[in-house]
This record gives structure tokens, sequence and C-alpha cells, in this order.
């Protein structure tokens, strides 16, 4: 991409002086971005400045105009530290000259989304969700996350939303899309719908809150079709964006913004709870200076919900691409129960999206045995953090799952997948002697 | 600044145990209390005594093995009320004080306390209580919902918590309707039982009484005794209800039938729960 000096297009109209930004090279599953620059380069807003060729990789976009002061680690949302670059504002506000296009062709939106490095909340890159060998041919779009709708589904996102979500249709040729509603969400519903018109688009209404880990769960939900949890929703046919990644998709292909600014919604013992549009790199700090500042000493600092978040160690980790809540909890609203014997009263079992035994799965690995962990199918489970929500007896459950989790992917490999009892057939008495291997029982031969 | 790190969730919906327990003690007290008006202030004293020993027992054990304090959850004084609960108005107050003994350190904290019982630790006290001194514990009278105002305030009730099947029924459904209990094992009991009796051709008036509510909301899910998989909690309010019939056609006594079914049924319970473990839903093979 050429680097042009185009106009100055103000998004704030006070950008503070010596402001900085973290940029983490890393805010998606594959390996580390390549810095693209060096200490005390000159960048402009939207300029690439790190660069990953793999499959899971995201293209990172400086997000003010200002000077590169340093390459470091610096602490990142996931409560580890990651290689950032941090770029210093020169208050000028200087962009590169973004390239809108109207009516882009299927190739068109297909290189932009793999230019801009726009991220799902799950962490996939947007264009490797696309760029699948299994035929999509449906688009759904989540809107029952809870912190992403709270940001990101205002009433003036809509009409946006709903023409990035028929961009995503265009690049996949997916036939019809959905878009997935929480029942109870019943105005923002009505406000969607009189935004659609034809287009082959309906709303359904589910029942359940899907984290961007659910997602495969959703594609179960609406299709019907088993999906393990090593394979995408894309074996069901459907591809499923956030409203964040739909905002972006559209920003991005229509007018040529990469993904730079996030819709933050913050929220707890803070001044001015809401929502702000924020420069990715933004420290929490420096977003809950603006909203209002700290009400009383903040106790606990969380990323994405209360639910299914991420605890902070610091306030100084930069705002990524997947933040998109940010909660302050006082000391008097931190969770600080002591967790007590089990009463099997089976509450866990009643709300499990996934139909598994967390009670069992927690009290096996409490005792160390991670083999029973592995036969209880510990590795369905989608840390939504119900169980643990709704447990009686405070019990850590999704924390003893996560630590079962890590101790066999440490001490084990994960089980082979389990081979259809459909495809045995034969009784492989011809195969076994055939030393050509010409007749195989499997596949149907 | 000091910033608290832990793993989601960083909230809890606020139901604990003692939340629990205290819905539940509320329908045993509202009981006792109706049970007062039948039979007179004896009863009061046989609530007192019995939940008095069952705490007393917990506490002690708890000091003696130097174990934290649980009596605020609840759960001896409602093992305590259920005991009385159990047993006819009429009987020397020592028989409680031995039967929560018994429920509260044999059963329950012998076995490891709160959740690891095997049985429910009432109906085992009782079912100890009724082997040991059956002529004490026995009831004099056979309850029979004949008329509609039996539903409300049974007159002829041997045991105390034969007084009212209707304040059971409706204290159930609102443990249902607040999650506070399962609707799987009471509605398959209620339902099986009502059937399997039809079936035989029972007479309906002496097999729904004030117990068989007691059982079917307050004993049989007993959280620690029952099945935790959903299809595993509907086997065994069927079983409950096949036993209660069985034995209480032998028998020709449906209230001790609740409780000897409930009973076995708490035996074979991890029996039914390791084979209906659930097919988790990303299992693709068929």
């Amino acid at each position: 991409m050429a680097i042009e000096i185009g106009k100055s297009v103000s998004t704030k109209e006070t950008q503070e002086y010596h402001k900085q930004v973290v940029i983490p090279l890393m805010q998606h599953r594959g390996p580390i971005c390549e810095p693209l620059i060096y200490v005390d380069d000159t960048v402009l807003k939207g300029q690439k400045i790190g660069e990953c060729n793999h499959d899971f990789g995201a293209k990172i976009y400086s997000s003010i105009s200002g000077h590169v002061i340093g390459l470091e680690d610096r602490a990142h949302p996931s409560c580890t530290t990651k290689p950032s670059i941090i770029i210093e504002s020169n208050g000028k506000n200087e962009t590169i000259n973004f390239v809108s296009q109207q009516n882009p062709s299927k190739e068109n939106i297909f290189d932009t989304l793999k230019d801009s490095g726009i991220i799902e909340l799950n962490g996939y890159p947007i264009f490797n969700i696309l760029n699948t060998t299994k035929t999509v041919d449906t688009i759904l779009i989540n809107l029952t996350h809870s912190s992403d709708v709270k940001s990101n589904c205002t009433p003036e996102n809509i009409s946006k939303l709903i023409s990035g979500m028929k961009l995503l249709m265009k690049a996949s040729d997916a036939v019809q899309g959905a878009i997935i509603i929480h029942k109870n969400n019943n105005q923002f519903a009505s406000a969607i719908s009189s935004g659609l018109n034809g287009d082959n688009i309906g709303i359904i209404s589910v029942k359940r809150n899907y984290t961007p880990l659910m997602y495969n769960l959703l594609a179960y939900d609406v299709t019907g079709m088993r999906i393990s949890n090593r394979d995408t929703p894309a074996e069901a046919g459907v591809m499923i964006s956030s409203a964040y990644a739909t905002l972006a998709v559209n920003d991005a292909v229509l007018e040529g913004i990469p993904p730079i600014e996030v819709n933050v919604a913050v929220s707890g013992a803070i001044g001015k709870p809401g929502i702000q549009r924020t420069e990715i790199g933004t420290s929490f700090k420096d977003v809950i200076q603006s909203s209002g500042g700290y009400v009383g000493e903040p106790a606990k600092i969380i990323m994405n919900g209360l639910l299914s978040g991420t605890a902070q160690v610091t306030d100084e980790v930069p705002v990524i691409q997947s933040t998109s809540e940010i909660t302050v909890q006082s000391n008097d609203e931190v969770v600080r129960n002591e967790p007590g014997p089990c009463i099997h009263c089976a509450r866990c079992v009643d709300i499990c999206p996934v139909n598994i035994l967390p009670a069992r799965i927690a009290s096996f690995s409490d005792i160390g045995r991670y083999d029973e962990c592995s036969k209880l199918n510990v590795y369905s489970c989608v840390e939504c953090g119900l169980c643990d929500y709704v447990c009686p007896s405070n019990i850590h459950i999704l924390q003893l799952i996560r630590f079962a989790r890590t101790a066999l992917l440490k001490s084990f490999t994960i089980p082979e997948e389990k081979e259809s009892p459909n495809l045995k057939l034969g009784c492989e008495s011809c195969q076994t002697p055939c030393h050509m291997g010409a007749i195989s029982s499997r596949g149907g031969k | 600044m000091k910033l608290v790190v832990s793993n989601p969730p960083h909230t809890r919906q606020g139901v604990s145990i003692a939340t629990i327990m205290r819905s539940k003690i509320a329908i045993l007290v509202a009981v006792s209390l109706l049970a007062t008006i039948v039979f007179g202030f004896v009863v009061l004293e046989l609530v007192l005594v019995s939940t008095l020993a069952a705490v007393l027992t917990e506490a002690g054990i708890q000091k003696l093995s130097k174990q934290e304090l649980t009596i605020k959850d609840g759960d001896a004084v409602s093992i305590g009320m259920m005991i009385a609960l159990l047993l006819p108005y009429g009987v020397p107050l020592w028989i409680p004080a031995v039967g929560s003994f018994f429920g509260v350190a044999l059963v329950k904290h012998a076995f490891g306390g709160l959740g690891a019982n095997l049985f429910n630790p009432a109906i085992a006290a009782w079912v100890f209580l009724n082997m040991s001194w059956g002529a004490l514990t026995g009831s004099g009278s056979v309850p029979h919902i004949g008329q509609y105002s039996d539903i409300f305030l049974e007159l002829g009730a041997g045991r105390l918590a034969e007084v009212s099947p209707i304040v059971f029924f409706i204290g159930g459904v609102y443990l249902i309707h607040k999650k506070y209990i399962d609707w799987r094992i009471p509605s398959s009991y209620l339902v099986s039982t009502i059937i399997l009796a039809l079936i035989i051709g029972e007479n309906l008036s002496y097999v729904i009484t004030g117990m068989l509510f007691f059982g079917v909301f307050i004993l049989a899910t007993e959280t620690a005794t029952s099945p935790i998989t959903k299809n595993g909690r509907f086997i065994y309010g069927l079983l409950c209800g096949v036993l209660t019939v069985i034995y209480g056609s032998i028998s020709y006594n449906y209230v001790v039938a609740v409780l000897f079914a409930i009973f076995i049924a708490n035996a074979v319970s991890p029996f039914i729960e390791k084979n209906t473990y659930p097919r988790p839903v990303d299992e693709v093979a068929l």
C-alpha cells in the first residue's frame, strides 16, 4: 500500500499531545507479526506496521500518527507480555489515503479483507474464516455476545451492520444470512427487521448468549449439525461473525479504513459509564480516565464481560481488537467466596450448554484424575462460565476445568477422533489377507 | 494499584446452599405448625428435640474433628425437622433424639459430611428407628384423603408429615419454580406412582397422601442421593414410583412404601448415574 499524506481526518476533536499507544504485535491466534518499522520512524494513522503471512496471522496497522518510541515487551490483555510497538502521538492526526470502494467485486472484497487484518473475537482472522475449502452457504451474525452487543450494536450502527453482512455474503457466495438475537432483546430485533428489506436475511431468536468460543454450538443450534471441537462452523456450511467483525469488514471494504479503532463499553465503578470509540493500543487507564475516572479504589478490571472475561493484572494493558467491554469492580463487588463441598445438586448439569457433567469433571480435576476428566469430555467445554455462576457451593468449576485441560495438554495427546460405526460395515476378513491393499472396508469401497 | 486477578466468572448468581436449605426448612416449618394445630403442642416438643439433637450432633462432630462449623447452612436443621416429621406424634422424646444422632453422625458425617452421604439421612434414621423400636414408632392411624378438606388438613394423619399434602405440593412447586430442586425427579415419581396405582386398581385416596408429596418433593430430591444426569433423574424418579407401588400393594401401607422406595432407590442411584452419562453436543460419532 502506497503511503500518501491524505487530508487530516479528525475523529476526535481534542487529540492529546504525547498520547502513547501500545500496539501488541499479536492480537490473533497465529504467530507473532514481524514489525515493519524501526524505532524513531514516523508513522501515519492507518499505516501498516506489522506483517504476518501465516494462515492465522493478521496484519497490524498504526492507530495514530506519530513516531515510534519503542519496540518491547508490554503487558497484554491475555495476562501475559507480548512484543509491542509503542507510538507517541505528534498531535497532527495525519492519515494515509484511505481508498474507498463502491460496489466491490468478490475478488476485491477478498483482497481487502486479506490485507486488513480484521480478527474475529475468537482470535481467528476473518479472512482465514472466509478462505475455507468447505461450501459456506449461510452467514450468521451473532448478536448475543453481551459485551459485543453492548458496545457495537448502537442504533446508528445497524445499517452498517447489514451492509457488512451483505459484503460477507458476497465474499463467501452465501445465498442466505441470518442475524442471531437473544429472545429477550425484542426492541433490538424490531430495529433490525426495519433495516432489512428482502435480501434473504432473516432474524433468528435464540435462548442463549453465545460467546465467541461457542460458535460451533451456535452452528449446531441453528443447523442441527453436530460439529467436533476440532472443526469450525464451516463444517455445517455456516460462517459466524460477531458485530465487531462485521462493522470492521464494512469499514475496511467500503471506506478503506483498516481496524484501528474499536468501540468499547466502559462500565462499573467509574464516573461516566458509556460507549467510547477508542484507538487500538490506548491503555485501559486512558479509556477509564476519559470515562470519568475511577470512583473509589478499583479492585478488579475485567475485559469482555463478567461471565467469561479476563481479569487484568494492571490497567496499563492496551485496548486490542477483541476488546469490547471494560468493567471496573470496586472492592465489595469482587467475588471472594470460599468453595464448599459439592452437594450434587446438578444445577451445573442443567445449565451446561454442551451437555457435559461439570461437577464430576471439577471433582476429578480437583483430585488430579485428569484421565477421568478426559473420559468425561472435558474438551467439549466452551468455557461459558455458567456452571460456575450458578454453583451454590461456590466451587471454581471453570478454573478446575481449565486446569484439567492444561494438565492434559501437557501430559497426554488429545485422544483420536472416534470413527463413526456407520463406516464399519464389513467384517474386514477380506481386507486383512490382501497384500496389495486393494480392498478397503472403509469409505464404501 | 492492587488488582485482584481470578478466573472467570467474576459474578455469581447468589444462590447458596443456605438459600436452598432455608426455603426447604420454611416448608417443613409450615407443616410442623399445621401438625401442631392437629395434634397439639406435643408436636413442637418433638420437632424441637429432633432439630436440637441434629444441630448439637453436627456441632459436636465438627468441634471434635476440628472442622469448620457448618450449622449455618441449615442442613442439620432440615435433617432434624425431617426426622421429626416422619414420626407419629406420641413417641417418647428420646426417639427423635436418637434418630437425629444416627442420621447426622452415622449417615451424614461418617461418610464425609455434606454432599457425601450415601442415603438420605432422614430416611436412613427413620429406617433405623423403625427396625429398632417398631412398636414405638409405628403409626396408629392411616391417612385417607376421603374428602376435599383432607388435602388441606388431614385430621386422620398418623405421622406429622401427613397432615397437609397441599403445603408440600405448593412448596415443592415453588422450589421447582425457583430452580432450587429439579423438576424431573418429582414429575416422573408422581406420574409413575399414580399411573401404576391406577393400573393395578389401587384406591388413589390411600396412595396420594401427605407422605407421598413429602417424599416426591423433599426426600427424593435430596441432592447427594439422586443422580446428577438428566436422564438418570427421570429413571430415578420412575424407580421410586415403581418401588412405592410394589411395596404399597404388598403391605397395603403407601406411607411406609414411600420411605422404603426412596431408601432402596438411593442405593442404586450411583449405578443409574454411571449408565446415563450424556452425549456432549460436539460428539460427532453416532
